[in-house]
């Protein structure tokens, strides 16, 4: 047998994305290095042959899925898998946390500028997000942070596959960064709201800004 | 996203129609009203925007209040940095722009709106991609295993205890409707020859088929609908009164839906005694 027939039996039989990692424990003489390679072994035939099917990088893992010109053909069966999509709320929400995370409820709301508890409840039980910890201060808030679900449904590789805010089109030449700027001098006379925001992110803790400038903080 | 200049109806200039209730919120809405006039967002004329927001949630429904609260909140940020615009700023505090939170704030939003639009698309891109499996039937609650604990005779005499189903005769036998609607109809079209009102009781005298009573109310609505009679009861399960309609288009209470709750005396009911 072949290494790469042992891999594509092993990412054949499973339904959610594996890491090369997981994948090597299929034998003790299997590395990860083994693994990669008979994964770009597997891709080349795959493509070669014309199959219907790749091997998706997705989730720090990989995935067999079908081509996309073959959804037409599939979506006509009730008992293929799929997902359901995100309303408008929850994916506003979904971006302030990936970009943002780990992030409390109130911050949110203040970037959304409106109410988010149910979204968040929403994204919660659909496992998108979850707890990734406690914030300091009053109350001990909750930070959210995203998931391995989050990067499976949007059929990421990891967080850096999120578009990055200058290769976006929205005019924000003068860098605007995301995260929230530190030193800012709070308002003079702020209205409740600018306050418990700003609180908020004050009482973040200290995550890795350094990369402030893209507005980014990947978990990796 | 229907916005419309309304023309001449509002004498202000630079007012603008907005439908509400497509906005995720006061942000979108401002964001919305700046793009939509090419209003350079570092330099808001924020007298008139603030004008504009104001006159865009004035028709906020009442009962979203949550909602009603989110813009209000927004609103009176507006007037307060337009409040503050109009004080004379001093050199010496070097303060920024009372827009500034603002700006920024929005920027951050249409940035966000940004990425949401790239997600779902990410996300849609996905969805046209299948893993293997399938989604599996509906788990059915498995029926727990209880030992089994009864003698034979027991057992035996439960059996007998069975009654085993007689297989029932039956007779379908289609047999034409013994009363007809008609008749009913001609039936009650006689007896209100002569008097304005009967009895639906004194119909049935004489029948003893259920299915007389009710052919007979079958009749008695299908004239209410052509409106040529109307049926009235006091209260429910009372007497019920079939009346001639006199003038066919002068009175539209004598449809079916008066059948069940009538005043007792109306006014054209003591007219038909007199």
């Amino acid at each position: 047998m072949n290494v790469h027939q042992i891999v594509e039996a092993v990412l054949f039989a499973s339904d959610a994305p594996l890491s090369a990692d997981e994948i090597a424990r299929a034998d003790e003489s299997l590395d990860e290095d083994q693994v990669e390679q008979a994964i770009r072994f597997l891709r080349a035939e795959y493509d070669d042959a014309e199959r219907s099917f790749q091997i998706a990088e997705i989730a720090e893992g990989y995935q067999i899925l079908t081509r996309s010109e073959f959804a037409p053909y599939l979506e006509r069966f009730d008992n293929v898998p799929r997902p359901s999509r995100l309303s408008g709320p929850a994916l506003e929400t979904l971006a302030i946390i990936a970009y943002r995370q780990p992030i409390g409820r109130i911050e949110i709301e203040y970037v959304r500028g409106v109410g988010s508890a149910g979204v968040l409840k929403t994204l919660q039980d659909r496992e998108l997000i979850e707890v990734v910890g406690r914030a300091e201060g009053l109350g001990r808030p909750v930070l959210y942070g995203t998931t391995q679900r989050f990067l499976e449904h949007f059929g990421f590789k990891s967080l850096e596959d999120l578009p990055r805010p200058e290769e976006l089109p929205v005019v924000l030449r003068e860098r605007i960064p995301l995260g929230p700027e530190e030193p800012e001098a709070p308002p003079a006379e702020g209205t409740a709201a600018v306050e418990a925001g700003d609180e908020a992110s004050r009482d973040a803790p200290p995550v890795e800004r350094a990369d402030d400038d893209e507005g980014f903080s990947p978990t990796a | 996203m229907d916005l419309t200049v309304s023309e001449g109806t509002v004498p202000r200039e630079g007012f603008l129609l907005v439908e509400i209730e497509k906005f995720q919120g006061p942000l979108d809405l401002l964001l919305h009203l700046i793009r939509r006039q090419d209003i350079d967002i570092f330099d808001i004329p924020i007298s008139r925007i603030t004008d504009q927001f104001l006159q865009a949630i004035r028709r906020i429904q009442a009962h979203d209040l949550d909602s009603a609260g989110e813009f209000l909140e927004m609103a009176a940020t507006l007037v307060r940095i337009k409040a503050q615009m109009l004080l004379p700023r001093t050199a010496e505090d070097e303060e920024e722009d009372p827009r500034g939170e603002l700006v920024r704030r929005l920027l951050e939003y249409e940035q966000i709106r940004e990425i949401s639009r790239r997600l779902s698309a990410a996300e849609a891109d996905r969805a046209r991609r299948f893993p293997k499996g399938f989604n599996p039937p509906r788990p059915r609650r498995p029926v727990a295993e209880t030992p089994l604990q009864a003698a034979w005779d027991e057992v035996f005499e439960a059996a007998l205890r069975v009654e085993m189903p007689l297989p029932r005769e039956r007779q379908h036998r289609v047999s034409p409707r013994s009363v007809s609607m008609e008749d009913k109809i001609v039936l009650i079209l006689d007896s209100l020859r002569e008097t304005t009102r009967v009895e639906f009781s004194s119909l049935l005298r004489g029948f003893r088929e259920k299915m007389h009573g009710v052919m007979t109310f079958l009749a008695g609505l299908e004239l209410t609908r052509r409106r040529l009679l109307f049926l009235r009861q006091t209260a429910p399960f009372a007497e019920l009164w079939i009346y001639r309609r006199e003038d066919s288009g002068e009175d539209d209470a004598g449809t079916e839906a008066d059948v069940e709750e009538q005043p007792v005396n109306r006014p054209d009911e003591g007219a038909a005694e007199a």
